[in-house]
């Protein structure tokens, strides 16, 4: 908990969703001279936090973590710009898809938002993602790659895209996860990839550990 | 060899040791819910084994059951493979059973013209003698083909056009000899379908697949009148609840596929029996059929790959009208009759969808009118003064029960609607049995009261530190039955997890009416009326169903609820083949929406999963 009255406001608009409130309380935030970074780590990434212990205690569910991700994203997005000024370092890049032949969107957003609001730069590509793609973010710079599949019938393009990064010679400097409803740990080892991650919350855990922050 | 006697059923099934226990109940034909098609994922398999030698205990039970099943003895059927020869006892407790569920045949009616895709053709001919050899075939040709001339030139079924294979010729020679040279020949375009007596009626039989559920209907193809109406569980339900699993066994196992088509066709023989019984008719007098369906049920019951629908793009072997010979499908009709199925849409936009739509009138009404299916899939399609949107969204099966702790589908026993009154919970169960779990009206509506009660926050969260929410760690329910009034002895409750998964369906349907509606530059407040077809779409509450959000506030009015639609469209394609050029000009006007990779889809989402009328910011 933070001092100030309107990053605790702000800390918790967001956890109760009210992303209209979070905004505005971003915005006179900023209008009293407050530090971007400060409004970050003690308002956003510090609500998403509580909302992911909330999760993983039963407490919340996916909806009040989707709609507490979606009022932390409004506000992060006033911020995104004011960060870049002031060279503050996001603590990773990680690219973020579900499998080709796959088209399921909300739990990977989820993951996307959440792993966001703990402070990670996200590149989301999206659904139906190639190995190309995933491989030129790569080269972009994502030092994490994160899979999603929700189908038994798609799973298998995880390990399609796994043996496309051994091919291009970047899995050393890779790191990968992958999660969704039919994939499981034993999973997760069998096609090679260095984490698994049962939901959003388990994902932003998973993310620190595997970089080692 | 290793005997399975699964209980309270009853049923004994002969297995091999190394098949699982739900290998040896789909062999037999007992029917236990497994949504995953078997894959050790959704835990609905659990039964009791009580006697016999199974595999032990694996890594997937041990993750997907609790402590307190694990002790009580609790397995997934799917996991549990036999390890030896002799008797096995099964006990599958009620939950697990896939019970046949109340189904839904009844709908509204627009009235049509009787002018279906057969021709009837009433024949004479002069008898043979010594000097007149001809055929049969060509002695009835000959006499009608001057007079047929004058009428059908136009259209190029003059008798001399027509063409008959041997099953169909077959039954000439004696009905000609047994009506006095008279006969009544049933055509489709040039095909000989079938030879009727003189009086003879021709009949015609529709049937919408549903994932879930079939509906059947008989008809009398010269008045149009339903002679025979009956609904069933898709047989299909024993190998996988929903599309995908069925999808996975046909794609995975080798014989998959034909196991899937031959179990389908099994199940409409049935209901063509059932529905000819009722009308004291003779099944091969059925000389047109018709069947709607999505894209999977479609496929599998024409035996069609299925591998390009099971992964994105989804791409169907075929978007266009079929029309094959049902016969040699293996259906107990004329041996002449085709079977016709209408054009797929796009995605899981099927044939069933487009019979909605013909059968609802949709595509013709004035303003803005919005109609949807609502299943496991639910299919939406926006008329925008005469532009058509539609789109399918993943709602999940919590509608029809699964996921729910205490779902159940509509059977006996389930509670269908629930209200508040002085200062408590009432219900009503279907054929008012004393209840044990709630069906997807009754889940809606349990939601609903809650949430008007204050027991339950627009996002889902149950009210903390009131008395009837009871919590025990982090979980937290309400009681809807306590267990000495509930029909199993155990209490009937509506839990955080249960309301979730209500929040997450019923968000996917309004983020996808949403997107529509934004797509034709309206608002949700211009839609002039609301249709909704389909089994659940029917028996909801509808002040409920607005009440958590799922449909817009609009006034009651507005809505309809019309039953199956896609049954009765089924029956529209039979009576009048105008109906199938329709619907062939309807999918080329229809503007399909892919939602799952729509930019806005997410946000509309989260958005939509809060209870409340109106979501939107």
């Amino acid at each position: 908990m933070s001092d100030n009255v309107l990053i605790n406001q702000i800390r918790e608009a967001v956890i109760d969703g009210q992303a209209k409130v979070a905004v505005a309380k971003v915005e006179e935030a900023l209008a009293e001279g407050l530090n971007p970074e400060v409004i970050l780590h003690d308002g956003l990434i510090s609500a998403m936090t509580e909302v992911g212990q909330l999760f993983e205690d039963g407490e919340f569910f996916v909806p009040e973590m989707l709609i507490a991700a979606r009022a932390m994203k409004g506000a992060l997005e006033l911020l995104k710009p004011l960060l870049v000024d002031q060279g503050v370092e996001p603590l990773g890049k990680i690219a973020i898809g579900t499998v080709k032949g796959d088209l399921h969107d909300i739990g990977k957003s989820l993951v996307a938002m959440m792993l966001e609001g703990a402070g990670f730069e996200v590149a989301d590509l999206g659904v139906d993602v190639s190995p190309e793609k995933f491989i030129a973010e790569v080269k972009n710079g994502a030092q994490i790659v994160a899979m999603s599949a929700l189908l038994t019938t798609t799973m298998p393009n995880m390990k399609t895209t796994i043996d496309a990064i051994v091919e291009a010679g970047l899995r050393s400097q890779t790191v990968i996860m992958v999660g969704g409803a039919p994939v499981t740990q034993a999973y997760a080892e069998q096609i090679g990839a260095d984490g698994y991650a049962s939901d959003a919350s388990a994902a932003v855990r998973k993310a620190h550990e595997l970089i080692g922050q | 060899m290793t005997e399975v006697v699964f209980q309270p059923v009853g049923k004994r099934v002969t297995a091999q040791p190394g098949d699982s226990l739900l290998i040896a109940a789909q062999a037999g034909g007992v029917g236990i819910s497994a949504v995953c098609g078997g894959l050790g994922i959704c835990a609905d398999c659990q039964v009791r084994v009580l006697q016999g030698a199974v595999s032990p205990l694996n890594d997937s039970e041990r993750d997907r059951l609790s402590d307190a099943d694990i002790a009580g003895g609790i397995r997934l059927a799917c996991q549990a493979v036999i390890a030896g020869d002799g008797v096995i006892v099964v006990d599958i407790p009620a939950e697990s059973l896939s019970a046949p569920q109340r189904s839904q045949v009844e709908g509204e009616e627009i009235p049509l013209p009787v002018e279906p895709a057969i021709r009837i053709h009433d024949l004479s001919a002069i008898p043979p003698s010594v000097d007149d050899l001809r055929g049969d075939w060509e002695r009835v040709r000959w006499e009608n083909e001057r007079v047929r001339w004058e009428n059908e030139r136009a259209q190029g079924l003059t008798p001399s056009g027509w063409r008959i294979t041997a099953p169909v010729l077959a039954d000439l020679p004696g009905i000609l000899r047994q009506h006095d040279w008279h006969a009544r020949l049933i055509t489709n375009e040039s095909d000989a379908v079938r030879w009727l007596p003189p009086d003879g009626v021709p009949l015609g039989f529709a049937v919408d697949v549903g994932t879930t559920g079939l509906a059947a209907y008989l008809v009398d193809l010269q008045t149009g009148h339903t002679l025979g109406i009956t609904g069933a569980t898709n047989p299909q339900i024993v190998y996988g609840e929903d599309v995908m699993a069925r999808l996975t066994l046909a794609v995975h196992d080798p014989e998959g596929r034909a196991r899937l088509q031959t179990t389908i066709l099994d199940g409409l023989n049935d209901l063509l029996h059932t529905v000819c019984d009722q009308a004291g008719a003779h099944s091969e007098d059925v000389v047109d059929v018709v069947a709607v369906g999505n894209t999977a049920m479609h496929h599998l019951l024409l035996g069609l790959p299925v591998e390009q629908l099971g992964a994105a793009p989804y791409v169907p072997a075929i978007s266009s009208a079929v029309r094959t010979p049902a016969r040699a499908l293996g259906l107990d009709v004329a041996p002449g009759a085709w079977l016709y199925l209408p054009p797929n849409v796009a995605g899981f936009v099927g044939a069933d969808h487009v019979a909605m739509l013909l059968a609802t009138a949709t595509p013709d009404r004035p303003g803005v009118t919005l109609s949807l299916d609502i299943g496991t899939n639910t299919e939406v399609t926006l008329n925008a003064h005469g532009r058509l949107w539609c789109c399918s969204t993943a709602s999940g099966p919590a509608f029809e029960g699964a996921h729910i702790r205490d779902g159940m589908r509509a059977a006996g026993g389930a509670i269908e609607r629930l209200m508040w009154q002085n200062n408590g919970l009432r219900w009503a169960t279907i054929n008012n049995l004393p209840p044990v779990g709630l069906c997807g009206s009754g889940i809606l509506d349990a939601v609903a009261v809650l949430r008007g009660a204050g027991l339950i926050s627009p996002t889902g969260a149950m009210r903390r530190g009131h008395p009837d929410i009871r919590r025990e760690g982090h979980r937290s329910w309400y009681e809807i039955v306590p267990a000495h009034q509930a029909g199993h002895g155990r209490a009937v409750t509506i839990s955080r997890a249960d309301v979730n998964e209500v929040q997450l369906a019923k968000a996917a349907i309004r983020a996808g009416i949403k997107l529509l509606v934004e797509r034709a530059g309206l608002s949700e407040q211009d839609i002039d009326r609301v249709i909704v077809a389909g089994a659940f779409g029917n028996y909801i509450d509808l002040a409920n169903a607005v009440a958590i959000g799922l449909f817009p506030p609009l006034p009651p009015e507005h809505f309809h609820q019309v039953g199956n639609a896609a049954g009765i469209g089924a029956k529209r394609l039979l009576i009048n083949a105008g109906e199938r050029q329709r619907a062939d000009a309807l999918v080329r006007q229809l503007d399909y929406i892919e939602l799952t990779n729509h930019p806005d889809f997410s946000d509309r989402f989260a958005q939509a999963v809060r209870l409340e009328p109106e979501p939107w910011e």
